[in-house]
């Protein structure tokens, strides 16, 4: 009895003291109880499936990946805390989550060299020359609607300028690419009839879009998030409405058909990435560690953000160590990278960390949400960080 | 004070002392010791959690004197801290000294807090409530369209500060500043306490005609007591901008100032050791919560995403339990375990 009590002492110590294989350490901050938790949970999911599907395929370079993880519920101070507590445990970079706190460590991020993949993707942060160590692999806000009007455009066939319209809420994500889609706009003969504000919590929206009806836009730009986008749509049906309302990226996905129901059917979303089920090389991956369990358009994000960074992580254990510059240097080195077909192929550059110029154009309907288009824009310099 | 049981008070001075015992300044001297020390022994990590409880210290401390000692409630304590946080900013941005930007950044606080201040002549309780959260709606409005000073959505890029020549570009050395600040902060509201000033605050808290009566001008006490809370909230919202070196008008919300209500509630409304308490445990209680789901989750995996999405609840629930049981907050509870221990083993 007691030589068995110290033989698996021993086995124990020499359990825990052996050095082990050596991990690739990443952060992760996700939002799994605040006020994005909806959208934060399965984007999170992605994020870990991917990491599973990498391991279970060896790592990268004989190297298991190690998630730590934090749900920091949206909250600025509290992914500055995590943010701390992962440098002190190692991380090599970091998978971040929402405009706020990926902003609030711009610098951070950039004085500790830790590359940061975050599913913000406000366009400031694709300017290296004030965000250095920032990435994400979706066209930024901006450049989805800029892609969204360039092809109402290349299909319009009335011989009248398109009327346009805008519904945004008055916060910082719904107001960062007004400017940009404006002067775009603009540039491609667009008549800019009105625009108004429809808060992201709003319960009704029957005033703004009474006021917007009588201006008759033929395409109203929505800028909020699901439970806003929900309300515009089923007030505008309400109101029997002509328009046709165009989403962005955290405007519709899954979750909105089933809130918004009928009143969803013929509108548009912008998208950067496939839908569950679609035939890309990449979903039999996601089908076989989901178990085929139907997964929105947020994980797919997840998945795709991980994977690239895990490829860039790749190319620097090529070249030498895996470090926080080596990744980003690496992640610069990427051309036309397809993550398994989930999005766009990515390419990032020295001076430019915009991943690619394309969008996808959806058709909602209640039951499914159709590809009607693969917009692609030019790259131009003036539009970097806008 | 030796040789005697108890302790003999024989002017308002002595009995308003700090210190009534060697024995406080010798363990307040230990602590601020071992404080002092604390950036060599712990993790960055936890110097950086210090660096946030310095400054929530200051935010906390500075609602105290406005709402727990002077009875004006201020719902608008976010956006004044943004205040400062954005004025302090573009002070730097024009090449200002560190110390007269947070300076400056405090001023223009405190005149904007005096600004919004003025209705609270006519207004009392829940009405000057929902005047000051007036104060954070326009405020959070001018953060977010006033674009070409803000920044607007895309936000505002600072660099650590920059003292002496010296950059503060890391937790360690950004702690002896945040105490530093804290620690002043937390003396000039303890002093304000003991003057006459403090003293008409407390009075117009308890009743204002009563205060009126005995001579306290009431609107310029009210004025006061915004411009000194405001001066602080501007200085915790200039050290907050040059710790994380990058501000956006959503860091600035009114979430922001429903936390340093609660800090107040859950420290002690109208002490100075109750915000410092309060700052404490707020800042902490969402790491406990994290670690707690952590550990909670190794043993049961599946347990720690419900957990997680009842974290909020639990903060909630904490708050609502403090109100009933511990309304005076955590100062209260700490005077009776002094209390305890000063009179043990005979407590009756």
């Amino acid at each position: 009895m007691r030589r068995g009590f110290f033989t698996l002492a021993a086995a124990m110590i020499l359990f825990t003291s052996s050095p082990g294989l050596a991990q690739i350490k990443i952060g992760v901050l996700s939002d799994l109880s605040g006020p994005t938790s909806d959208v934060g949970r399965p984007y999170a999911d992605g994020v870990r499936h991917c990491v599973e599907h990498l391991n279970k395929q060896g790592g990268i370079a004989g190297q298991k990946i190690e998630l730590l993880q934090v749900d920091y519920a949206y909250n600025v101070q509290q992914a500055i805390a995590a943010y701390n507590r992962f440098k002190g445990q190692g991380i090599v970079a970091l998978q971040g989550w929402g405009t706020a706190d990926t902003e609030a460590l711009v610098r951070f991020v950039a004085r500790d060299e830790i590359p940061t993949y975050s599913a913000s993707y406000s366009a400031h942060l694709t300017d290296p020359k004030t965000a250095p160590y920032n990435f994400f692999i979706a066209a930024d806000y901006t450049t989805q609607a800029r892609a969204a009007l360039q092809y109402f455009h290349d299909n319009w066939t009335e011989d009248r300028p398109i009327k346009l319209g805008l519904l945004y809420p008055n916060h910082p994500y719904g107001l960062a690419p007004i400017p940009g889609i404006k002067a775009f706009a603009q540039e491609l003969g667009f008549e800019l009839v009105g625009e108004d504000n429809v808060g992201l919590g709003d319960m009704d929206a029957t005033s703004q879009l009474l006021r917007m009806q009588r201006l008759a836009p033929d395409y109203v730009w929505v800028g909020g998030t699901i439970s806003s986008t929900a309300v515009i749509l089923k007030d505008a049906q309400k109101i029997g409405m002509k328009a046709k309302f165009i989403t962005n990226i955290w405007g519709s996905d899954e979750q909105l058909l089933k809130l918004a129901g009928p009143a969803v059917n013929g509108h548009y979303g912008l998208h950067t990435s496939a839908v569950y089920g679609a035939d890309v090389p990449g979903m039999k991956v996601i089908e076989e560690l989901t178990g085929g369990r139907h997964q929105n358009i947020h994980y797919i994000r997840g998945f795709a953000s991980m994977y690239t960074m895990a490829e860039a992580i790749r190319v620097a254990a090529e070249q030498g160590k895996i470090t926080g510059p080596a990744i980003r240097d690496a992640s610069r080195t990427l051309r036309d990278f397809d993550p398994l077909g989930l999005t766009p192929p990515i390419s990032f550059f020295e001076e430019d960390h915009r991943p690619n110029m394309t969008v996808y154009l959806y058709q909602l309907f209640e039951d499914r949400m159709e590809l009607v288009a693969e917009q692609e824009l030019e790259r131009r310099p003036e539009w970097l960080g806008h | 004070m030796r040789g005697k049981c108890g302790l003999f008070h024989t002017s308002y001075a002595s009995e308003t002392r700090f210190f009534q015992t060697g024995f406080q300044k010798l363990s307040l001297g230990v602590f601020l010791a071992l404080l002092l020390c604390s950036p060599f022994f712990l993790s960055n990590y936890q110097v950086s959690m210090l660096n946030m409880i310095n400054i929530a210290v200051i935010g906390a401390v500075a609602l105290n004197l406005l709402t727990g000692c002077c009875g004006q409630i201020s719902l608008g304590h976010g956006a004044f801290i943004g205040v400062g946080a954005y004025t302090t900013g573009l002070c730097t941005l024009a090449g200002w000294p560190f110390f007269a930007a947070l300076l400056f950044g405090g001023l223009v606080t405190a005149v904007v807090g005096m600004l919004f201040g003025i209705p609270s002549l006519r207004l009392k309780g829940i009405y000057l409530a929902i005047a000051t959260l007036a104060a954070q709606l326009i405020l959070s409005y001018v953060f977010l369209h006033w674009e070409s000073v803000t920044g607007g959505s895309i936000g505002m890029g600072l660099d650590a500060p920059v003292i002496l020549g010296m950059s503060l570009d890391n937790d360690a050395k950004m702690f002896y500043l945040t105490f530093g600040v804290a620690a002043a902060s937390v003396l000039l509201v303890a002093n304000i306490l003991r003057t006459r000033h403090g003293r008409a605050f407390v009075a117009i808290r308890d009743f204002h005609q009563s205060a009126e009566s005995v001579g306290v001008n009431l609107f310029a006490y009210k004025l006061q007591a915004f411009a000194v809370s405001s001066f602080l909230a501007g200085i915790a919202g200039g050290l907050w901008a040059h710790y994380t070196m990058y501000i956006t008008p959503e860091q600035f919300d009114i979430m922001l100032s429903i936390q340093y209500l609660a800090m107040i509630i859950i420290g002690g409304l109208g002490s100075v050791l109750g915000s410092i308490f309060g700052a404490v445990f707020v800042t902490l209680l969402p790491e406990f919560l994290g670690a707690l789901a952590q550990l909670a989750g190794s043993f049961f995996p599946n347990i720690s995403m419900y957990f997680l999405a009842l974290r909020e609840g639990i903060f909630g629930l904490i708050l609502v339990l403090f109100l009933i049981f511990e309304p005076e907050g955590l100062a209260h509870r700490w005077r009776l375990i002094k209390a305890y221990w000063k009179l043990y083993p005979f407590a009756h």
